[in-house]
């Protein structure tokens, strides 16, 4: 790959060795980089955003290698002044014309080679950008403790390699980055484009990145029973941001920023459930099938909702060509939402979920666990093989990997007892998984052996105590017997827009 | 990709693997030979390296508790039980709801602290009587926010507020005699609400697209309409439409065949009753010479006897439309068991009864019009005789007997293997058109076609009609100008007459056997479906006296809309 070499050169050089100097909390402004007190320690931050409040002036921080859903405001207090402050790029505007020239052709360059790259396999185009990012973690945390120490030097240096800048260099494919690192403002313009000619082609669920988009706007959510904290922006009216709390009808899933409003609202609100067919009870959860295209309104909200905890959640497009699953449990009020996955009506790519959210207030109980099951027991009804739409999250992953592993685990498990060999596709034909997603999971868990010219599958001792462990914990399994559901059949014309 | 020692088998799907525990392998070889691959997570790349995520990966298999940490949620202050009060009970079966979320929730309009303020300071100036309640005040400001998203849709862009009189129609739905004293009011608040936000929604509302360019970066546009995927034109998916189309078409035709039939039988229906309404008065007519005769029989003959044997009666009634009394008497006097006779049923009874209440009635009309006979007015402006049922007796309503469906525009044979031009035919659509609904012309209920059939000199058989609406002619433009230079000022009044020997009746036999046009069959079929005709008409006088019940009453919309 060619442009690697440039690339290196150029990623370092985008942002070029950074003005530093010392700063006092006046002429701090947004995009500066400063040291900034989190949880104890003293860590890397860019400021995003700058707002003034009757305590003093507050500053939204982004930390180095944290996710974003651990941004928020600081006062001034907690950052460190002591230390310098790298400035933002001043002569960035100065670059702009004879870059974007020259990054024009760039582009135009590289698109066909483009065409071409999103064709390989989704593996070999991450392992090389793995190469890329030459970090692994040892030497990140080597070079963190070293940054703490106060080498300057070693922290700019991090700095340019680590693509810490958010998210409009998240979003390159490879063979822009020289472009992207040349120019950001207009690698972000061609990605966009890209980006929404994915959204367009694929029904892709990932987020478009903006500015505005990387603060959160609601810091409050009244919902049910709960107060819920965002984590990230959601499009809610652009008013919401004004208040201090929003509330959320648990049921309808409508939005308010009066209490009086919300509380009139309870008052004449009939919904107990989500809106559509239930298609799943037992005697702790239930699922709820709804049609994107026919619960406009209440999918809408559902998605706004989920957008405040899902970074890579995108509102672009509207809900009509997905499913929702809603997943949720009852009491004497109703049933209330523990959490959902949605799917394409029709996936090109052959996704069972796009995108799937616990809700916080029932997170680390299982529920994910239970959501990421019926996904797969659907695409068993389906008869086809199902895999969750990339981007996954952090968290995302976790899930997955350990829904993955210990399903594969306990098909191996069984299949060592009785001495039979294995394909992968048998593996993934019995769970429902892609035959990559059991590669990747055989591979993670160093299964996967080469051992006298053949293939072995090994099962670490290990993996099987930590099994046994998991399994006693693990209470809730979903009942495929009480899946009371048919794969929906949709026209053409119903999966495409159309008043 | 890393570099390895080991030459690698590429490894298929395929490819059977031996699946050994740790123990069954050399733990030496098992820690060199573990691939040591990168593997993809599937995470953005920027964020595969963030610190906590990394932590947990890195422990993968090692500890189990590991997590990634995330604001935590609380439990809220707010009174829960008093904003979700609603019990809500569970249901044996799984529950099966189609409702919208604007279904459910009823009135769209929940008032904010402003309204609310706005509404005390308001009701504290008035008795409690006239007082505006919440629901009645969200109300009223619904339809003020309705209104104006509909009839001003830009107004947040050019400022117009509507009017309180455009107002005013959606005001028409709610309860005016509670709200009606308070709209003025409530307007006036609304105005200026709407003036404070520069004419916005009074609610927050999201960002849809406006197709603006400034659309594309504003991360608060949300839920844009999806672009409808092209799809690519093939001859298969031609084939495929045509298919589907050839599909459609039969379907329709099916569907039309039944509401045809469907029409048929509503009109058998109306016959039949017609039928035994007829029947039931010459029973009444029969009842009567019995009685003024002495005859004494069984009643067999005016109760309806056993269910089949009455069907088979029907039938026949139908066919012919009631034949003359005596007829009727002969076919049932003879040979019928006299078995039920014995049992009267109640109902009979009160059916005698009402007989015998009708036969008066009908004999005091008789009576009546006996003495009116020769009764001559000679006053100036005489009330004109009344018209209907008192026409021209040896007329006879026509009976239709045309067919009513038309021929089918595809048979189903056919539909399998249409040629393009078929399914072109223009006359397809015409038998579409045939239904026309009522016939709203008065002038073709009044005069409905009638025949009378009479002996002439030298014993000539004629028919005359009458009330027969000549189709109107397709007036080719030859014929128009055949015409042209030949007109006379009364050439309009005379008919053009053709030469047809009178004296065969093949002709008419042939004329017979034509279907009425379909424009017409469906106005007689409407008028007779609408308004029984009188049935046709023995000489006996008290017949006439149950017309009036018979008229069709106008119908009521007609009343409404003039």
């Amino acid at each position: 790959m060619s442009p690697n070499g440039a690339n290196g050169e150029a990623e370092v050089g985008s942002d070029g060795p950074r003005q530093k100097g010392k700063a006092t909390p006046d002429t701090l402004q947004v995009g500066c980089i400063a040291f900034v007190t989190k949880d104890g320690h003293s860590r890397r931050a860019e400021i995003l955003s700058i707002k003034e409040t009757k305590s003093g002036r507050q500053f939204y921080c982004n930390f180095d290698n944290f996710n974003k859903r651990l941004d928020e405001w600081v006062p001034v207090s907690r950052i460190d002044f002591d230390q310098d402050v790298e400035w933002p790029n001043p002569d960035k505007d100065k670059q702009k014309d004879a870059k974007t020239k020259k990054t024009a052709t760039v582009a135009k360059k590289s698109q066909p080679a483009k065409k071409t790259q999103k064709r390989v396999g989704k593996r070999e185009q991450s392992v090389a950008s793995d190469g890329q990012t030459s970090h692994p973690w040892t030497e990140f945390v080597e070079s963190q403790s070293k940054a703490d120490g106060n080498d300057k030097a070693n922290a700019s240096l991090e700095l340019g390699a680590t693509p810490n800048l958010g998210p409009d260099e998240m979003e390159l494919d490879e063979d822009e980055t020289p472009a992207s690192a040349a120019k950001k403002e207009h690698a972000q313009s061609f990605s966009r484009e890209q980006e929404i000619e994915k959204l367009r082609t694929s029904g892709s669920m990932t987020q478009n990145p903006a500015e505005i988009s990387r603060i959160r706007n609601i810091s409050k959510v009244e919902f049910g029973r709960y107060v819920l904290f965002p984590w990230y922006f959601s499009p809610y009216p652009e008013a919401f941001s004004q208040e201090d709390c929003i509330y959320i009808c648990e049921f309808c899933l409508n939005y308010y920023g009066d209490f009086k409003s919300f509380s009139r609202h309870r008052m004449k609100c009939t919904l107990q459930h989500p809106p559509g067919n239930e298609i799943y009870r037992d005697d702790f959860v239930s699922f709820f099938e709804i049609d994107g295209r026919r619960q406009r309104t209440w999918c809408r909200n559902l998605c706004l909702l989920s957008k405040m905890f899902l970074d890579h959640k995108t509102l672009y497009y509207d809900v009509d060509p997905f499913l929702f699953y809603v997943m949720t449990t009852r009491d004497d009020r109703g049933s209330h939402l523990i959490g959902y996955f949605s799917k394409e009506k029709e996936s090109a790519d052959g996704y069972n979920v796009a995108c799937i959210l616990t809700m916080p207030q029932y997170q680390r109980k299982g529920y994910g666990r239970l959501l990421i099951q019926f996904s797969y027991e659907l695409s068993k009804i389906e008869g086809k093989l199902g895999s969750p739409e990339k981007p996954l999250s952090d968290l995302g992953l976790l899930s997955y990997r350990q829904y993955w592993s210990e399903n594969i685990l306990d098909l191996l498990l069984s299949k060592s007892e009785s001495g039979e060999k294995v394909t992968i596709e048998e593996i993934a034909t019995r769970l429902a998984m892609t035959t990559q997603d059991v590669e990747h999971t055989l591979q993670a868990l160093k299964m996967q052996v080469y051992h006298k010219g053949e293939h072995k599958v090994v099962i670490p001792d290990k993996l099987v105590e930590q099994r046994a462990k998991s399994r006693a914990k693990q209470k809730r399994q979903v009942d495929s017997q009480r899946i009371q559901w048919k794969p929906p059949v949709f026209t053409a014309a119903s999966r495409t827009w159309g008043w | 990709m890393a570099t390895r020692k080991v030459r690698y088998k590429k490894l298929s799907v395929k490819t059977p693997l031996s699946v050994l525990r740790e123990d069954q392998i050399d733990p030496t070889e098992y820690e060199q030979l573990t691939n040591e691959a990168q593997i993809a997570t599937g995470v953005e790349q920027a964020e595969e390296n963030e610190y906590h995520l990394q932590a947990v990966l890195k422990s993968a298999g090692v500890a189990i508790d590991q997590e990634i940490p995330v604001p935590p949620p609380q439990e809220s202050t707010l009174n829960y039980d008093e904003l979700y009060a609603r019990p809500f009970s569970k249901t044996s079966s799984y529950i099966r709801f189609s409702q919208t979320v604007e279904e459910s929730i009823g009135c769209m309009y929940d008032m904010t602290e402003e309204d609310d303020a706005f509404l005390k300071s308001y009701n504290q100036k008035r008795p409690a009587s006239a007082q505006l309640s919440e629901d009645d005040f969200e109300g009223i400001m619904e339809v003020f926010e309705d209104t104006s998203y509909v009839q001003a849709p830009f107004a947040s862009i050019d400022q117009t507020i509507l009017s309180y009189d455009e107002m005013l129609q959606g005001l028409q739905d709610l309860d005016k005699f509670k709200i009606m004293p308070h709209t003025k009011d409530v307007y006036e608040y609304w105005k200026s609400r709407r003036q404070a936000l520069s004419n916005q929604p009074l609610h927050p509302t999201l960002k849809f697209e406006k197709h603006q360019d400034s659309d594309e970066a504003d991360p608060y546009v949300c839920f844009r309409r999806r672009e409808v995927r092209q799809t690519r034109k093939t001859r298969a998916r031609d084939v495929q439409s045509a298919e589907k189309l050839k599909r459609l078409r039969k379907e329709l035709e099916e569907g039309r065949q039944l509401v045809l039939a469907a029409h048929n039988r509503e009109l058998l229906k109306a016959e039949m009753l017609k039928a035994d309404r007829a029947i039931f008065e010459v029973r009444a007519q029969l009842k009567e010479h019995k009685i003024r005769l002495g005859i004494r029989t069984d009643d067999e003959d005016l109760i309806n006897q056993k269910p089949q044997k009455r069907k088979a009666a029907d039938i026949s009634i139908v066919q012919r439309a009631p034949p003359p009394t005596q007829l009727r008497i002969a076919v049932r006097s003879d040979g019928r068991p006299p078995t039920e006779a014995d049992l009267s049923f109640l109902s009979d009874r009160l059916a005698e009864k009402e007989n015998e209440l009708r036969a008066d009635v009908e004999r005091k009309v008789q009576s009546h019009n006996e003495w009116n006979r020769n009764h001559l007015d000679l006053t100036r402006g005489p009330l004109s005789p009344v018209h209907g049922p008192k026409q021209d007796h040896s007329f006879r309503p026509a009976k239709t007997q045309y067919l009513m469906t038309p021929p089918a525009s595809t048979s189903s044979a056919s539909v399998d293997e249409p040629t393009p031009m078929d399914l072109d035919k223009p006359q397809d659509a015409h038998p579409l058109l045939k239904f026309r609904g009522v016939a709203r012309d008065e002038e073709s209920r009044k005069n409905p076609p009638a025949y009378r059939r009479r002996i002439g000199r030298l014993n000539r058989l004629w028919i005359d009609r009458r009330g027969m609406v000549s189709p109107p002619r397709d007036v080719s433009a030859e014929v128009l100008d055949r015409w042209k230079y030949d007109q006379s000022s009364d050439d309009e009044e005379e008919p053009p007459v053709y030469e047809v020997d009178p004296f065969d009746t093949s002709a008419l036999r042939f004329r017979a056997s034509i279907p009425l046009p379909p424009w017409m069959g469906s106005r007689v079929a409407v008028a007779n479906a609408r308004a029984p005709l009188p049935p046709p008409q023995p000489p006996q006088q008290p017949q006439q006296a149950q017309h009036p019940v018979l008229q069709p009453q106008p119908p009521p919309q007609a009343q409404v809309t003039t």
